[in-house]
């Protein structure tokens, strides 16, 4: 027999419906219409749905129909609307609309008051953030009819941790909002058994938070999970006398209905007011265990913080530890998420990991780019690192992500001066770097500004975490340090020059010790031949602080004030030589080294064009740019004729633009080109530029775009590019191009965080005069500085630009008509530059 | 007995041990410390600004010698501590009027 089909208007369906409703209705006039009453009635109407689905053609759409909110957890009341999601696996079209039509009219031709929302699969790619109600009403989903699969595919997408810690975060809103609507107190004369504080709501409230944070919350909370249980089946039992007597969606227990309700629910007393008396104190100590729970649940919940990961009182858990098992690769979650929250890994967690870490290999812990680059950022020196590396070192995690570390593992190496086994010294050093990062220690601010001014130090934490590995035999352990972290740079899959500075510090971990103690570092030569070696400014910053937290961890005493200095003085020597004295130190026509550079050389170079090309530049640009890099410029500045210039302009990564431009020199072409950029408002944040004594200037820019010109406009590239030509060709005219662009470009913005330094030095180059600028870092800012050098007549022959932070370190190499500044003319200049910094210009 | 009491640039200490070493001077006390005598200090400039640098690191080393080896150590000493530049340090020698040695007590001649 089919519900629909026998007669006209569906009666069949009437009476199967009403049946259902007749008997929910006797539970109720009994007063047992509690729990299992209405997971009876639930269940009458799931199979009234999926005889209607069936009628409706539903088997031949791809579709899944799914009870929400109390109707998805079988609390159906007598007056509830039916909460349904009817979710299709693609997109709504004619078979679709179709069968909704044939499925909800006959519901709704029943008087049944249906509450559905229609979806495709795709909705639940974004999060429906304007509608936390439904939200929550999606965590009770449960499937009535339809394709089972594709109710498992919507709760894949729908469960993800951001979606939880969106959702609790507006139900914790929303239980606050309904609890002011009741003056925030349970002890209501006339209750609404489903809103006020303590009711039905609150309790499923709290049900929602152990499931979304902690599913064994409740277990460890005021109330038995039982007492729990049995305030349900009152209130519910309440509610349906609710609905009965009133005859639709009425939940308050007003005076009127207390008679009645205590009546159905056979409280004793020879007075109604007695049974209403032992009614209410029934309800309110029954809304007061539900209220309870409701606290706790809000004070204990782990907050969520991760996939799988809350942060409780004990410290960052695993919120389903049987889950966290199975997936090796969130466990560095844990960490990053214990030194984000300042707390540490929970002892569970810790000896969750402990019993199961043997059963991964070092990969299994990073499969994917992004658990690399987590990995990576959990090595970023701050405070909680050391503490955090030693939680994963015991419970023996470290030694399974680092197989090369466990070989140091409580090794003991016998010298005269180490203090600790080589892992706990290994420890040490990042604690120390860690100390830096955050030390207000005024003798050691220094330092720290050093530290603050490596741009990725996560790469010093790793090559510390692996200078010593080596050590695990008695021989030279440098060398065999470096062979054990190629493998781990190589599963890290570290590229370039990330890989080389790792690699580089860790082969030279001792260098600087070496001769910051135990050279004459008065002698310039001891100093321009450490300079060489170490290259360039980044990775002395890196070895600098590699070398002060690496003697620092040999014992409490071995890093003294004295050494601290002493390792300062070839820090601060060093730096001005890279950054001050290149410039007399240049490539010459039999340079040796070059070997290399020729022999891999493609084919459309030859050999005495770069070495013309090269001839006369400084030899430090040779260690600022890689072989690839090289070419490109040698091409690049190729047949370059008067009034010509030669561009090209790349993206280097997701943020960072680099241009480089060949030219031949000429007044004001520097600052020409940093205003063409500042007119595009391209902030300038790193850069060198380079000139030759045949007037060859090449100019490498790198710059981010922060108003995405270049990424959203297809012509934005060819039109930076033909600007630039007609500018720096002298066809057109910077001023006028940033005339009609912000005022900020053209005049500093206003005071600066900190009082800008000029300097002028005659003595550090012997052909330059070297101007050091230190200033906040603004749009335009470059432009300024060079127009003001330009104007003061001054040639701009070599150019370091850097910045950190929200700071500009510049250095321009200039001369003055082919000679070096008289003290005159840098007095003038520097007081030009600093007018023109403090915004008085 | 004699105190010599030799302030070297910190890079001299292993080459003024061997020559101490090579005089069958075993015992000696080494210590960082920081001073400056005509060197007197130079500026030192860091990305533009001046830091005066008045007192140099340098290492001490003690000995104590019988008075006829006196001359011989600080020969010895010199000769290993310099470099012909400002900066190379001094030796003071002082008498010593006793010494005892703190395990036995024993007054040593």
């Amino acid at each position: 027999m089919s519900l629909t089909q026998p007669g006209p208007g569906g009666s069949t369906l009437v009476a199967v419906f009403d049946a259902a409703r007749s008997e929910l209705e006797a539970d109720a006039l009994r007063g047992t219409g509690g729990r299992s009453s209405l997971e009876r009635y639930s269940d009458r109407v799931d199979a009234m749905l999926r005889q209607l689905f069936a009628e409706a053609g539903g088997p031949d759409v791809r579709v899944t129909v799914i009870a929400l909110g109390g109707y998805g957890r079988r609390h159906l009341c007598l007056q509830s609307d039916i909460d349904l999601l009817v979710l299709f696996e693609q997109a709504i079209g004619s078979t679709e609309e179709r069968f909704l039509r044939a499925f909800l009219h006959p519901l709704w031709d029943l008087g049944i008051v249906v509450g559905h929302q229609v979806r495709e699969l795709d909705d639940f790619k974004k999060l429906e953030t304007n509608n936390a109600e439904f939200l929550l009403a999606l965590l009770d989903s449960r499937p009535v009819a339809g394709l089972r699969p594709l109710f498992d595919r919507f709760r894949a997408r729908f469960h993800t941790a951001s979606t939880h810690a969106f959702i609790l975060k507006s139900l914790l809103e929303l239980i606050d909002a309904r609890h002011a609507a009741f003056n925030s107190t349970l002890y209501q004369l006339e209750p609404d058994v489903k809103e006020a504080p303590g009711a039905l709501r609150d309790l499923t409230a709290t049900r929602t938070i152990a499931m979304l944070t902690d599913p064994l919350l409740l277990r460890r909370g005021p109330a038995d999970p039982a007492q729990v249980d049995q305030a349900e089946d009152f209130l519910l039992r309440v509610r349906s006398t609710l609905h009965l007597g009133a005859g639709r969606n009425q939940n308050v227990l007003s005076h009127d209905m207390q008679e009645r309700t205590a009546d159905l629910l056979g409280y004793p007393g020879a007075e109604p007011r007695q049974r209403v008396e032992r009614l209410m104190s029934d309800y309110f100590r029954h809304a007061r265990i539900v209220m309870r729970s409701l606290e706790w649940a809000r004070k204990s919940a782990p907050v969520p913080v991760g996939p799988n990961l809350g942060l409780s009182r004990d410290g960052i858990r695993f919120l389903d530890p049987i889950v966290a098992a199975r997936n090796p690769a969130t466990w560095i979650g844990a960490f990053q998420a214990a030194i984000d929250r300042e707390t540490e890994v929970s002892e569970e967690a810790l000896s969750c990991i402990h019993q199961h870490v043997d059963r991964y290999r070092a990969d299994d812990f990073f499969p994917e780019a992004a658990d690399r680059s987590a990995l990576l950022r959990l090595l970023t020196p701050r405070a909680g690192l050391y503490a955090r590396l030693s939680e994963m070192h015991d419970c023996g995690l470290l030694g399974r992500v680092f197989p090369e570390f466990q070989a140091i593992s409580w090794r003991v190496v016998r010298d005269f001066y180490h203090k600790y086994t080589v892992d706990e010294h290994t420890l040490l050093t990042i604690r120390n770097l860690e100390r830096i990062a955050t030390t207000t220690q005024p003798e050691r601010q220094r330092f720290r500004n050093v530290l603050a001014a490596v741009s990725e130090p996560e790469l010093l934490v790793l090559a510390l975490l692996l200078h010593d590995v080596g050590k695990w035999r008695d021989d030279d352990h440098a060398l065999e340090s470096v062979r054990m972290a190629t493998d781990v740079v190589d599963r890290l899959q570290l590229k370039g020059e990330a890989r080389e500075h790792v690699l580089f510090l860790i082969r030279h971990h001792l260098r600087m010790s070496l001769i910051a103690f135990r050279r004459d570092t008065e002698d310039p030569e001891i100093v321009k031949t450490f300079a060489a070696f170490i290259g360039t400014e980044e990775r002395l910053k890196m070895l600098c602080l590699m070398t002060l937290v690496d003697v620092g961890a040999v014992s409490p005493e071995t890093l003294t004030p004295w050494k601290e200095e002493l390792l300062w003085r070839l820090y601060v020597d060093t730096y001005n030589h890279l950054t001050q004295r290149y410039g007399d130190e240049l490539i010459e026509r039999n340079q040796a080294g070059l070997d290399e550079l020729l022999k891999q050389r493609p084919e459309d170079l030859s050999a005495a064009e770069i070495t013309r090309f090269l001839e006369g530049l400084p030899q430090r640009y040779l260690q600022l740019f890689s072989r690839e890099a090289i070419y490109r410029h040698v091409r690049l500045a190729r047949d370059i004729h008067p009034d010509e210039v030669h561009l090209s302009l790349e993206r280097s990564d997701a943020a960072v633009w680099t241009l480089a431009v060949a030219t031949l020199d000429k007044p004001y072409l520097f600052s020409n080109i940093c205003g063409v950029l500042s007119s595009f408002g391209m902030n300038i944040i790193r850069g060198h530029a380079l000139t030759n004594p045949n007037g060859l200037v090449l100019d490498i820019f790198q710059f981010t775009d922060d108003d995405r010109f270049l990424e959203l406009n297809p012509e934005a590239h060819q039109q930076v590019l033909q600007v630039l030509e007609r500018v720096v060709s002298g066809k057109a005219d910077v001023t006028s191009l940033l005339r009609g662009r912000e005022q900020s470009v053209l005049h500093s913005p206003g005071p600066s965080r900190f009082p800008p330094v000029v300097r002028a030095d005659n003595e550090a180059s012997g052909r330059y005069t070297i101007v050091d600028i230190v200033a906040s870092n603004a749009l335009g800012l470059l432009y300024r500085i060079s127009r003001v050098i330009s104007r003061q007549g001054c040639d701009v022959d070599l150019v370091l630009i850097a910045t950190e932070g929200g700071k500009a370190i510049d250095v321009f190499h200039i001369t003055k008509g082919g000679s070096k500044l008289t003290e005159a003319e840098q007095q003038a200049l520097t007081s030009d530059l600093l007018r023109t910094l403090e915004g008085s210009l | 007995m004699k105190l010599i009491k030799c302030i070297i640039r910190p890079n001299k200490v292993d080459e003024v041990k061997d020559a101490l070493a090579k005089l069958n001077i075993a015992g000696m006390t080494v210590t960082e410390v920081r001073g400056h005598g005509k060197q007197k200090g130079h500026t030192a400039i860091y990305r533009g600004k001046e830091y005066n640098v008045s007192l140099l690191p340098k290492m001490e080393i003690e000995v104590v010698v019988a008075d006829n080896m006196a001359d011989e150590v600080v020969k010895a000493v010199v000769q290993a501590a310099r470099t012909g530049e400002i900066g190379d340090g001094r030796v003071f020698v002082l008498p010593v009027l006793e010494s005892y040695r703190i395990r036995t007590g024993e007054k040593e001649s």
